[in-house]
């Protein structure tokens, strides 16, 4: 019965997983529809009121809209899970195309922001706790509220006015090159868009690391390491840092899932060409499988990030089974 | 320990520096990179409705007849034509040894399957509306002849842009038109690619008919913010940018840069619902436009950055401004239309774009406070471009800020709007027997005193019944490398004068 155990929690997980996934899709499907407008408007703007009712009818055709809502759902879902993800009209090619070479774009946009902010947070947070209530203490909790109260976008602006104004550098007027193509390019254009978002993370982090760390610390098995003689160093890196990382991970996990979603605007002003800007984009045109193919993957890798967060909490706490 | 600090400072500020200083080098000078806004988003030039893909196909394909500076027609790859005396068939000439880029060459069955391609209502043609009066076309050698069902002079400046590209007729017959084909045109550049939401990439044509470009390859990249268009340009990332927002405008350092300046065609309008109340009552309308200071918003929402328009934008028959029931703000006349409509209170919701372009909510927001002053209230029902462009078509509104596109000929600007058969009357929401006469006497004529006598009319009955609002024209901005020589804004918003400027 016990060596059951795990494999009803796992059928139980992927049963949830796909229930929620299930219930996403049905839900973007019907507030893409709810919405006014639809693929024609999205496309040819106040011109489609120069059409004829046949050549409506024939568009209407053309973006599988003429369908009954099931028609039009299953469609979508029998393509997407075939893994052509739909067809994105306004580009000319399939919306796994698309997603080919945007999501990798905001893959790593998020992961090097997430490490930027993963760092400056555990660095300020720790460096805020060791002296509670002193002026260093201070600086961190402010350098936190700022770095919450200073919206992504004046962040952004401000940094590429002064770069391109005051120092003639804006790689990302260039065109957008992979790591592979020119990795040195990549690193460059990737720098600033990191920086913004990593200072995003990197203020609930601050938080999150400062008050884990103050509850951390007043353990008794902390005062026994001290009391042993341990370095203070080791005590704080190696005890009270490591006992204090499970909301550390829960944070930096959820902003993880932010950024991986919600770096529109950043996007937007360094020309990145992600996911952000791809489903904005199809909102706008009403480019239904777009949009409906985009939210799915965003949600797939929410339920990932979970997943792994919950594997990297069994490795730093080994009680939880 | 001092020195391990010092040690790590130094090498953080050499990989800052080395940073800045490793910025890839500039593109030769001989291209030229262009940021826009908008990405393209097909690339068959007969069903084009994006600016972006407009401008882009532009430079591909060519039209018969091309409008140029000052909005003179002037030849494109027709280099005459002349009316019948009853304006009912119009024979053009071709140009001669004129190619496709696969090496094809143009002739006039080329021109006559383009047409006809563009009247198939199948191909859902974005301009098929502006040449309906075609009913047949013949084509013999370099001459195309046009069959018209009633006089139509306005047709000539209907037959340019790109809407109106002349394809290939084997192209046409194959279906290799849009989609995922390359495009084939006749124009100063061959496309190359197209990376969806990055960039399109072009070549200078070593055959077209005006002679080799000097640029010799464009890339329009797509850059969706116009603040970091202004940025990449500073850098001197990119050559040429493309921008609506008169704030970014007005931040653009000439010392640096180049900045074109020309008055749109497009123009904004309080459009009045004349079918539904408060709005079908003449002397509301009347107040509404009393009341409203088209200076004041133009100095503040617009930044100062355009010019009171009335209807008719085209320049060879521009409205006055002066010749309207209120040529400035006139609260007690506002006040005095109302008295005689015999309502004391009018409250109406207005329909705003929020993403249309970057002055709307600003220019919505000044008209409420400066109606509120006569004792309107305007509420604003504000939505995004996407939402707002089903409501506006269906006519579901009381009244809307909008932005319409002008064209240089009243003909093709207004008739969709105000004559009773338009495709958009539901959109004007008023029409006349009068109005319908004016157009027709003004399509039919190809005296310019008899056609401007027309359009006066058209904008008097159109003024003097405050059928809309007609607040201003925005500007076109373009801003450009110091470097750029011989190039020439056109109120069009078309890149087509690339072909003959140069960089260096």
């Amino acid at each position: 019965m016990n060596k059951r155990l795990p494999s009803t929690v796992f059928f139980t997980r992927l049963a949830s997983v796909i229930t929620t996934l299930f219930g996403i899709s049905i839900f973007v499907f019907i507030v893409l529809r709810v919405i006014p407008g639809d693929s024609i408007t999205g496309s040819l703007g106040i011109e489609t009121g120069a059409l004829t009712p046949e050549q409506i009818e024939s568009l209407r055709a053309y973006y599988g809209i003429d369908k009954s809502l099931f028609g039009q759902y299953f469609s979508w879902m029998g393509s997407f899970l075939t893994g052509d993800f739909g067809f994105a009209y306004s580009n000319g090619v399939s919306v796994l195309e698309l997603t080919k070479s945007a999501l990798p774009v905001t893959i790593q946009l998020a992961l090097f922001g997430t490490i930027f902010g993963v760092i400056l947070g555990i660095s300020v947070g720790m460096f805020s706790a060791s002296k509670p209530g002193s002026v260093r203490d201070f600086a961190g909790q402010f350098f936190g509220l700022l770095a919450l109260a200073v919206p992504g976008f004046v962040l952004a602006t401000t940094l590429v006015t002064v770069m391109a104004n005051v120092f003639g550098y804006f790689p990302n007027g260039f065109e957008y090159m992979s790591p592979w193509e020119d990795p040195w390019m990549n690193f460059q254009q990737m720098m600033f868009p990191s920086l913004v978002l990593g200072i995003a993370v990197a203020a609930p982090v601050m938080r999150t690391t400062r008050s884990a760390l103050l509850e951390t610390v007043d353990k008794d098995f902390i005062r026994t390491a001290h009391g042993k003689g341990v370095k203070h160093r080791v005590v704080q890196f190696k005890h009270v840092l490591r006992n204090s990382l499970i909301p550390i991970v829960t944070m930096t996990g959820i902003q993880f899932g932010y950024l991986l979603g919600g770096a529109v605007i950043t996007e937007k002003i360094f020309a990145m060409p992600g996911m952000g800007r791809q489903i904005l984009d199809a909102i706008n045109k009403r480019e239904y499988a777009t949009v409906q193919s985009s939210v799915m993957i965003f949600a797939i890798m929410f339920v990932l990030i979970n997943l792994i967060t919950d594997i990297i909490y069994r490795r730093i706490d080994p009680r939880i089974k | 320990m001092k020195r391990k600090k010092l040690a790590i400072a130094a090498l953080a500020a050499s990989l800052a520096v080395g940073t800045l200083a490793a910025q890839p080098a500039k593109a030769a000078s001989t291209s030229l990179a262009i940021g826009s806004v908008l990405d393209i988003d097909k690339l068959d030039p007969h069903t084009a409705t994006n600016f972006a893909t407009v401008r882009a196909l532009g430079l591909v394909y060519s039209s018969l007849i091309e409008v140029g500076p000052a909005n003179k027609l002037k030849t494109g790859l027709a280099t005459a034509w002349q009316f019948s005396a009853d304006g009912k068939t119009l024979r053009l000439t071709l140009r001669e040894g004129v190619k496709f880029h696969d090496g094809s060459t143009f002739d006039a069955v080329d021109a006559k399957a383009s047409l006809e391609r563009i009247l198939d209502p199948k191909t859902t043609a974005a301009a098929r509306a502006n040449i309906s009066t075609i009913t047949s076309i013949s084509a013999s050698g370099r001459y195309l002849t046009l069959n018209l069902s009633v006089s139509n002079i306005p047709i000539l400046a209907a037959l340019d842009g790109v809407n109106m590209a002349m394809l290939s007729s084997t192209d046409i017959a194959a279906g290799k038109v849009g989609g995922t084909n390359k495009p084939n045109g006749t124009g100063a550049y061959k496309f190359e690619s197209w990376e969806p939401t990055q960039s399109v990439k072009l070549s200078a044509n070593p055959t077209y008919w005006m002679g080799e470009p000097k640029i010799s390859d464009i890339t329009i990249r797509v850059i969706p913010n116009e603040a970091s268009i202004l940025s990449a340009m500073n850098a001197g990332t990119i050559q040429f940018g493309i921008i609506s927002d008169p704030l970014i405008a007005k931040q653009v350092n000439t010392r640096k840069l180049k900045l074109y300046k020309t008055p749109a065609l497009a123009y904004y309008a309080l459009q009045l619902n004349n079918k539904v109340a408060p709005f079908n009552d003449k002397n509301v309308r009347l107040a509404v436009q009393c009341a409203l200071d088209r200076q004041e918003v133009v100095n503040t929402a617009m930044l100062g950055q355009g010019a009171i328009s009335g209807p008719i934008t085209s320049p060879a028959y521009r409205s006055s401004t002066t010749a309207r029931p209120c040529p400035k703000a006139d609260l007690a006349k506002a006040k005095a239309y109302l008295t005689a409509s015999g309502k004391t209170d009018v409250t109406f919701k207005a329909l705003v774009t929020s993403t249309g372009w970057a002055t709307s909510v600003a220019m919505a927001q000044n008209i409420k406070a400066q109606l509120a002053k006569a004792g309107i209230t305007m509420e604003l029902d504000i939505t995004d471009q996407a939402t707002y462009v089903p409501r506006w078509l269906a006519g579901d509104f009381v009244a809307t800020l909008a932005n319409n596109g002008g064209r240089i000929d009243p003909d093709t600007m207004y008739t969709r709007y105000f004559t009773s058969t338009g495709n958009l009357n539901k959109v004007a929401t008023y029409a006349s027997s009068t109005l319908d006469a004016n157009f027709l006497k003004g399509k039919s004529s190809a005296k310019s005193s008899v056609r401007a006598e027309a359009y006066t009319a058209i904008s008097k009955e159109l003024e003097d019944n405050a059928v809309w609002v007609w607040i201003a024209t925005p500007f076109e901005y373009r801003v450009a490398d110091k470097n750029l020589k011989n190039f020439t804004a056109l109120t069009t918003g078309s890149l087509l004068p690339l072909r003959s400027a140069s960089l260096g």
